[in-house]
């Protein structure tokens, strides 16, 4: 199934009902009746969007999608393709299933709603370009892979799961950390709350990677793979178990 | 049935249904790997007095293991649900935890049943533990001193078969030593079969019970012990002066065929005068894997 943008939005085009599994039980008219928010007011999906093909698990959005956000917000399953950048609170809170974006993505991918304690619980987003500030912001658990530079705060107040930045990830990062990892292929600016353990080789780092390669395609080379790490617990003004591995050699 | 002037008997093996499970350890190296799976599956012969029966099922290049390492993969097998998790806590806790640069994986991901080894043995991160989910899977990070250990949460659990046999009958130990050699390199890193006794090979071929001690529910084979041959009801032929028996354990009936075939037809060799096979009338195990059948 194919959801093509056929109106550009002139204001931010809130439209957290795109998710492929929600999607996969629907027909075309169904889904363009979706409400959406446009500038504040509301509005249908099908004021903005076309569906093409047959019901599917997978989705796949077209068309220049800056503007628009939420994208996979509270996603369970399924697979979720988009060829373009995408605005703020791509996954939000999702729990499932894997989100490709061909481009950039805003603010809070991966993130908490408004208020609430948890972002995603489960699933994968790769962002193949660069992600907004707190990226992967309180995840419970799940995967957020930014192939580019993360904006400042990636994985703000995580609780558990994995942030990769394969290019720069700007101050902040790990901020009030619980538990989780912060994979940096890339320089990283530390706080000083992180300290500095050891420099191993991860064991898990040689499959996640390599599984990324494989499912994704990314451009993960073997010094990458089977690298040392310098391994920094933090954030030690929270619980203190979670961390920041930093490539720093083959 | 003769092959190359050695006579194939019109006889069994008869072969019990058990639970198995396959784990992947892989190392640094494939010595690190090796050292674990052989302390692994040190002491696991025979479910009569090991309680498992676990051996070496091959080697894996690093293509084939899940972290892109060298490998080895492992079969383990009882006799019942139950204890096959009880074993793999404690063996892997014991040797494949302890050995420097290995992990350890599931070989059996399709398997339903699933063996929470990884989650039990998380505990001896004392809390310190963290596991991570990687395509769907969760494995358990153990901080060791060396740095960490990785391991897969679960395992899978599936029914196997235990106690595929054949016994070479040759005319001296010599001979039979030799064509047991031949089997076992036949037999050997085969995808779906372990050979769990010592270099393969087992001289003590035991009957069920015992004519004289009541509390042994095994003791030796007496009926195939060639110095025995004048006070017993033997079944060792004219002209045979040694006997060893060839053990297998397998994932299916299938894989312990096909190896079977192997081995026996190695076995044919100079100074072995027949191949035969274990059985208890039939009325013991499901499995009966008849000679001449297998060679036909």
């Amino acid at each position: 199934m194919v959801l093509t943008l056929a109106t550009a939005p002139t204001h931010p085009l809130v439209a957290d009902c795109i998710a492929a599994d929600r999607f996969a039980s629907l027909g075309a008219r169904d889904i363009g009746q979706l409400p959406v928010t446009h500038g504040g007011r509301r509005a249908r999906l099908g004021d903005f969007f076309t569906v093409t093909g047959e019901r599917s698990a997978t989705l796949r959005i077209a068309g220049d999608l800056a503007k628009v956000e939420g994208i996979g917000a509270g996603m369970a399953g399924g697979d979720l393709v988009v060829d373009g950048s995408v605005g703020r609170d791509l996954g939000r809170a999702m729990a499932g299933g894997r989100i490709d974006v061909q481009g950039s993505a805003g603010e809070n991918a991966g993130g908490a709603p408004p208020g609430a304690a948890r972002g995603m619980t489960g699933g994968e987003i790769v962002i193949r370009g660069d992600a907004g500030a707190q990226a992967g912001a309180a995840a419970r658990r799940g995967l957020i892979v930014v192939t580019g530079d993360a904006g400042p705060q990636a994985g703000r107040g995580m609780i558990a799961g994995t942030v990769v930045v394969f290019g720069r990830a700007a101050p902040g990062a790990g901020r009030f950390l619980k538990r989780g990892s912060i994979v940096a292929l890339g320089a990283i600016d530390r706080l000083a709350t992180f300290r500095y353990a050891c420099t191993y080789r991860p064991p898990h780092l040689l499959l996640l990677l390599r599984y990324l390669r494989a499912r994704y395609q990314l451009a993960i080379g073997d010094p990458q793979i089977t690298g040392r790490y310098e391994r920094y617990s933090g954030d030690l003004a929270e619980l203190g178990k979670g961390e920041i591995l930093q490539w720093v050699a083959e | 049935m003769k092959i190359d002037g050695v006579t194939i008997e019109d006889t069994f093996a008869e072969a019990f249904t058990m639970r198995v499970a396959r784990l992947i350890i892989t190392g640094r190296n494939a010595k690190w790997a090796r050292e674990a799976a052989v302390k692994l599956t040190g002491f696991a012969t025979s479910v009569i007095g090991c309680k498992c029966e676990a051996g070496i099922e091959r080697e894996l290049a690093v293509d084939e293991t899940p972290d892109g390492r060298p490998g080895v993969s492992v079969l383990f097998l009882t006799q019942d649900k139950q204890s096959l998790p009880e074993q793999l806590i404690v063996r892997i806790g014991q040797t494949v935890l302890t050995c420097p640069t290995t992990a350890c994986f599931d070989g059996l991901p399709e398997a339903p049943d699933r063996l929470a080894v990884g989650k039990a043995l998380r505990v001896f991160g004392d809390g310190f533990q963290s596991s991570k989910v990687i395509g769907g899977k969760r494995y358990w990070r153990l901080p060791v001193m060396e740095g960490e250990f990785l391991i897969e949460e679960t395992f899978g659990m599936q029914k196997g078969v235990g106690g595929g046999n054949f016994l070479i009958l040759a005319q001296d130990a010599d001979a039979a030593l030799a064509a047991a050699e031949a089997a076992v390199v036949a037999m050997t890193n085969i995808r779906g079969v372990i050979l769990p006794f010592p270099g393969g090979v087992v001289r003590s071929g035991s009957k069920v019970g015992s004519q004289r001690y009541k509390n042994m529910i095994a003791t030796t084979n007496d009926v195939f012990d060639p110095t025995l041959r004048a006070i017993t009801a033997s079944q060792v032929p004219a002209g045979v002066n040694s006997v060893l028996e060839i053990v297998l354990d397998g994932t299916d009936a299938p894989a312990i065929e096909a190896v079977m075939r192997a081995g026996i037809r190695a076995a044919c060799r100079p100074g072995v005068v027949a191949i035969t096979a274990g059985n208890y009338g039939g009325k013991l195990g499901p499995h009966h894997f008849y000679l001449q059948k297998i060679l036909a």
